[in-house]
């Protein structure tokens, strides 16, 4: 039961975390210069903006809960659970950031989900 | 294009993180395995990690491939970069199965080939979604 809710946390803390990065650095607007200088002040722009910095605490929630659910379970049972988290976090992409989400990248992301449970379900059954 | 250079340098950086991190961590002795998880176990593990250059240089490009990730974020879809940056778990494998010598059965080889599906679908999918109003479009073919 703690580990659902560790696995749990893992997912939704990983999703926030993506979600709040992503509005934070929407906001910082398009980066598109080599310039050093320009590129220095965007990342200070980018660490103090607020909502990257609820996101990278989201992360660190999620973090801890995978080390705590190792801790409980194996990595084997871990990590393909926690494949789930590339449809949860499209979900949130488009309810939260409006992404229009087609056919095709549902699809692609429903493999890309597929195929990671498959690479981290344990070798030997 | 931009897109492009940004993330493959991202799954590069993240795959190359997690070789050097293995590395490292393998290369450190345990106490002994009754003594796993005490406080002094953990302690001993976490000396001996910070001063082993490979964790460095692992930590160094995860970091690398997380402000690359962030960075992409600012103009392109998180639907987008997300399950993109998943070919990093191909990556994985083979780097893994080329540098620390590990076997790779015959699913982790199909699982990697339906992520490398995957992901070719998503980048059919176009790379940005979301509206930005107020934003001038660049010039076509400046940074595309």
């Amino acid at each position: 039961m703690i580990t659902a809710v560790l696995i749990g946390l893992v997912v939704l803390g990983g999703s926030a975390g993506d979600v709040c990065i992503t509005k934070g650095m929407k906001q910082i607007g398009e980066i598109s210069t080599l310039n050093l200088r320009v590129l220095l002040r965007t990342f200070g722009r980018a660490i103090a903006n607020k909502y990257v910095l609820i996101g990278l605490f989201f992360m660190a929630v999620s973090y801890f809960s995978f080390l705590g659910a190792l801790r409980l379970a194996d990595l084997s049972l871990v990590l393909p659970a926690t494949s789930i988290s590339f449809v949860i976090t499209t979900i949130a992409a488009r309810l939260f950031l409006k992404e229009t989400i087609s056919a095709i990248r549902w699809a692609g992301i429903v493999l890309v989900c597929i195929g990671v449970a498959l690479i981290s379900l344990p070798s030997q059954p | 294009m931009k897109t492009a250079v940004v993330l493959i340098t991202a799954i590069v950086a993240q795959a190359l993180g997690d070789v050097c991190l293995t590395k490292g961590m393998k290369a450190i002795v345990a106490l002994e395995a009754a003594d796993a998880g005490s406080v002094a176990a953990v302690w001993h593990i976490a000396l001996q990690a910070i001063q082993s250059p490979m964790v460095w240089i692992g930590t160094l490009l995860l970091i690398v491939f997380f402000v690359l990730f962030s960075a992409a974020l600012s103009w392109a879809d998180l639907s987008f970069v997300l399950p993109a940056t998943a070919f990093g778990y191909v990556l994985n494998v083979a780097a893994g199965n080329y540098f620390l010598g590990e076997s790779v059965s015959s699913r982790r080889w199909v699982g990697a080939a339906i992520i490398t599906l995957g992901v070719l679908f998503v980048s059919r999918s176009g790379q940005s979604t979301v509206d930005r109003p107020g934003e001038q479009l660049p010039a076509p073919g400046v940074l595309e």
